[in-house]
């Protein structure tokens, strides 16, 4: 079974290999059918993946204990569940995975093109299938997941394995790594199309039409990965913080920030062929981090950025990226001509400037992320002292970008395409600004007396208002024309451009987001040492234990705490922390309980036993104001994005006059 | 004070039996210095304050050392100053904004305004020349108007 | 699969147009129009902006439309290929000629039926 899964996997390279030298030969020599065979090694590849994945799958279900990988991260008493996510538990299962995504991605972008782009897609396919081949060499090479144990010449077999790590046996955690995958190979396709056309100087931006699905549901499962990874550390690493800025979180955040600021910036090349550059730039800048953040991801060497060159797959990585960056700096430079625009800025003060505006802020605060990772290596080989860069530096800097980025984003769209005047940004700007500042002044005379936070909240309440009357305002004008309620008249105005108002309803996560990570200005915390009907209290509420109770099963020893929870004197919930310690790798992990309430999380956490001979429980108590709402924006984030993929009701009727037109010029066509 | 040294003895003892036990040393006192220094237990990016982990090896005993500078009655700076003196410049939370190690600070706000310049240049490279449009335009326009015109009272 | 690729296995030759970015072009301008017009009704804009925008919109919308009909002009042969591709029955009205998307029984523009023997 071993031998299968190999074979299939140094088949897949050997096809993927074969793929990028027929679509590009017989693209250059024009050999039709040579570039078709390219497109089948694309579909086979997808078959073979899918068989190795498959195998893999068996080995980690059947308990396969022969296999290395299995025995590391598999174990027999694991649910079912973690068994599958065992597949991405590891590096080299989680490199197939990428290696599979990869090859299903390209295998629908052929299948879906087959017909179109016939200059382009040759290219476009040998590029998918470059960075196909490149991770197939590490999965086929150095990170086999086939690897069998042996002694000598024999192969031996464990009796268990040693488990998933068993702070990874959370379902957020199950789901997250795959989430972010998905996010992170699906920018390769708007890149490989990028590039395709760059190399074949399509006219017109038929890249960007062709990619904006993926461009957004790539982006989607970013951010969704990204924050049921923030979901996974507030529920199960016990300190009640979902972002710590360690380089592997930074790492997945820099792609998404360029590819935020590409959704933002390719709007200008759709509506006025602008920035034509800058967006290659982007979308090769987002396709490069990727590769970056998986191989500081996935790598498991990370604690510290030092580490990775030492690292046998680290050296692939930066050839792949060295040369990758080159051939796309190139390419960029070579082609300056074909990117060339005409189009020009009518005023300084429109929406195209604050677009401009938006990438700075997105990229300077994506620029300090990275400056942070790399800042201890830079000033250990200037200076020769150890530094550390801590959450402190990244939250001083990037709290004033973010407020500034969170204006921006009330700001921007009320500002016209082309041209506004300073008249009509007044008039659009009175309520809103009204509103903010008296928000403030509530938020300040409710005793919340902290500069970024009462800034936070006064700027959330602006962006909200500017947001809601944009609906307002748009449903108002339908509904004084079609006769509609208010209700309906703003589904039809979302329904008739998807892409805007689903834009303003992501905006509006974007505000919950904020509104969330505010409410850490005023955590509380306390620790207490307790034993069976001791009574203490953190912010308004007043805890009691009402038992303390051990146990045992296959996989794990547990200890848990009864919480009684009350407030003003009455009982309001019951909170159960637990600890628990997994038998097979012998670690402790906390089950913290926490009671989700949109104001404020009361979040409490089974630490473990005093061994000073009391065996006290370690409760660690906290209180969060408003985190909920992370959670909250990142639904409504959901919602917005899926929305912008519907597509628009109103079809620009015109436009299939001319394309079918060629029998009889300008015929009037009807719906 | 005596708080502190009652707590300070209950560390101590706590310490001696080789206790893991709630270190609840988190005066706001010891959390406005904890704050200023890094957790140096390894991966974390925490601060002396903020680490959470039980028993950590570093941020523990760190917060009992400051409780215990503070107990003789060191100032802020100089309990800061002993950390410094042990670990190296590390062993701050952030990089301290003197020397090279103000790039630190300055870099992500040069940053902002070489964008800024780029911008500004962008703007006036690109600005339109206010010229009218050519009477070419004119004439290519009054061709199609008409068609425009019909295709525009069809978009809503 | 991948090597026995034989002649017939050749996708149909590509319908695209060699108008095709210049048509995106035009929609994209439309859109630009009706997105301009929808905001100038919810009061975005002043009359004044208003007007210098759309002038403009209509401008480049009028240069992208000579473009496609001068591109059109000079590939006589590009148009005949795809006269060739014949229509779907129903949807050209074989009495106006006018052109529909769907297939449809009576003819949108002259009312005459669509198809012949359709009551």
């Amino acid at each position: 079974m071993e031998n299968l899964g190999a074979l299939a996997i140094l088949l897949a390279l050997c096809l993927s290999g074969y793929a990028v030298l027929a679509s590009i030969v017989g693209k250059l020599r024009n050999k039709p059918l040579l570039v078709l065979s390219g497109e089948r090694a694309v579909y086979t590849i997808w078959l073979l993946l899918t068989t190795a994945s498959g195998l893999l799958l068996y080995g980690l279900l059947a308990g396969d204990f022969r296999l290395a990988y299995v025995a590391r991260h598999s174990n027999r008493a694991m649910p079912v569940m973690y068994k599958i996510a065992a597949w991405w538990g590891g590096m080299e299962g989680s490199l197939l995975l990428w290696g599979w995504i990869l090859s299903t991605y390209s295998a629908v972008v052929v299948w879906t093109n087959r017909r179109k782009f016939r200059d382009m897609m040759p290219y476009t396919t040998a590029i998918l299938m470059a960075v196909q081949c490149f991770f197939l060499l590490l999965i086929a090479f150095p990170e086999n997941p086939f690897e069998v144990l042996a002694v000598g010449k024999g192969i031996t077999e464990v009796p268990d394995g040693n488990g998933l790590n068993p702070l990874l046996q959370y379902w957020t955690m199950a789901i997250h790594p795959p989430m972010l995958y998905l996010g992170y190979v699906g920018f390769v396709v708007p890149f490989a199309f990028a590039m395709g056309s760059l190399i074949t100087r399509q006219p017109g931006d038929a890249w960007i039409h062709t990619t904006r699905r993926w461009t957004l549901f790539t982006w989607m499962c970013q951010s969704t990965g990204i924050l049921l990874g923030a979901g996974w550390a507030y529920a199960v690493l016990g300190w009640g913080g979902y972002w710590g800025w360690d380089p592997v979180e930074n790492a997945s955040l820099l792609p998404w920030i360029t590819a935020t600021a590409f959704l933002h910036s390719v709007m200008m090349q759709e509506k006025k062929g602008m920035m034509k550059v800058w967006n290659m730039v982007l979308i090769s800048s987002t396709f490069f981090l990727c590769i970056f953040g998986t191989f500081l991801t996935r790598s498991g060497i990370v604690g510290s950025v030092h580490a990775f060159a030492q690292s046998a797959i680290g050296k692939y990585f930066v050839a792949f990226l060295a040369v990758g960056i080159a051939a796309t700096v190139y390419l960029i430079l070579d082609r300056l001509d074909y990117l060339k625009s005409d189009a020009h800025l009518e005023s300084v003060l429109s929406r195209e400037s604050s677009f401009l505006f938006n990438n700075l802020i997105l990229l300077a605060s994506c620029f300090a992320v990275l400056w942070g990772t790399i800042f201890p290596v830079i000033s250990e080989a200037v200076t020769g002292e150890k530094i550390s860069v801590d959450a402190p530096f990244y939250n001083r800097v990037n709290v004033p970008i973010g407020l500034f980025l969170l204006l921006l984003t009330g700001v921007g769209p009320l500002i016209a395409w082309r041209r506004s005047s300073w008249e009509s940004l007044k008039r659009a700007f009175r309520w809103p600004t009204i509103i903010g500042v008296a928000v403030m002044a509530v938020s300040a005379g409710l005793g919340a007396l902290h500069f970024y936070a009462l800034m936070s909240f006064g700027l959330c309440a602006f962006v909200m208002t500017t947001i809601c009357m944009e609906f307002w305002k748009g449903s108002r004008a339908i509904a004084s024309k079609t006769h509609q309620n208010l209700i309906a008249a703003m589904v039809e105005l979302t329904h008739r451009n998807t892409r805007r108002y689903g834009g303003y309803i992501v905006h509006m996560a974007m505000v919950f987001l904020f509104l969330g990570f505010t409410g850490a200005a005023f955590n509380k915390d306390a620790t207490h040492d307790v034993r069976v009907g001791d009574k203490f209290t953190i912010g308004r509420y007043d805890l009691k234990i009402r038992d303390l109770l051990d146990g045992d099963n296959e996989n794990y020893s547990w200890r848990k705490a009864i919480v009684e929870v009350s407030v003003g004197g009455s009982v309001v919930d019951t909170l159960e922390p637990e600890q628990r310690v997994y038998k097979a790798s012998r670690q402790p992990t906390s089950e913290v309980s926490i009671r989700r309430r949109l104001n404020e999380d009361l979040y409490l956490n089974f630490a473990g036993v005093t061994n000073d001979g009391k065996n006290l429980a370690i409760i660690q108590s906290y209180v969060f104001p408003l985190v909920s709402w992370i959670w909250v924006g990142f639904y409504t984030m959901l919602v917005g994005t899926i929305i912008c993929l519907i597509p628009s009701k109103v079809k620009m009727q015109h436009m299939k006059t001319e394309t079918v037109g060629y029998v009889k010029k300008n015929a009037p066509v009807h719906p | 004070m005596p708080l502190y040294i009652r707590r300070l003895l209950l560390a101590l003892v706590a310490g001696l039996c080789l206790a893991q036990s709630s270190s609840d040393m988190l005066t706001p006192a010891i959390r406005r210095v904890g704050d200023r220094l890094a957790c140096l237990c390894g991966s974390c990016k925490n601060t002396v304050a903020s680490c959470s982990m039980l028993g950590c090896h570093y941020s523990s005993p760190a917060r009992e050392r400051i409780a215990k500078l503070q107990a003789e009655g060191k100032s802020d700076e100089e309990i800061v100053d002993d950390f410094i003196k042990r670990e190296g410049k590390r062993a701050l939370a952030v990089p301290p904004a003197e020397g090279f190690h103000l790039l630190s600070w300055v870099m992500p706000f040069v940053a902002i305004g070489i964008g800024l310049a780029a911008i500004w240049a962008f703007v006036k490279r690109n600005r339109k020349p206010v010229a009218a449009p050519a009477a070419v335009d004119e004439a290519v326009l009054n061709r199609y108007q008409a068609e425009i015109d019909k295709d525009l009272a069809k978009l809503e | 699969m991948t090597l026995g690729v034989r002649e017939k296995d050749l996708p149909p030759p590509s319908a695209e147009s060699p108008v095709q970015h210049l048509e995106e072009r035009k929609a994209q301008i439309y859109e630009n129009l009706r997105d301009l017009q929808f905001e100038y009704r919810v009061g975005k804009l002043s009359d004044e902006d208003y007007a210098k925008t759309k002038t403009e919109l209509q401008t480049e919308l009028a240069k992208v439309m000579s473009a496609i009909d001068q591109t059109m002009g000079a590939t006589p042969a590009a148009a005949k290929v795809e006269a060739e591709a014949k229509p779907e029955p129903g949807t050209v009205c074989p009495h106006c000629k006018a052109r529909f998307e769907k297939a449809l029984k009576f003819c949108g523009e002259c009312g005459k039926a669509m198809v012949e023997g359709a009551v």
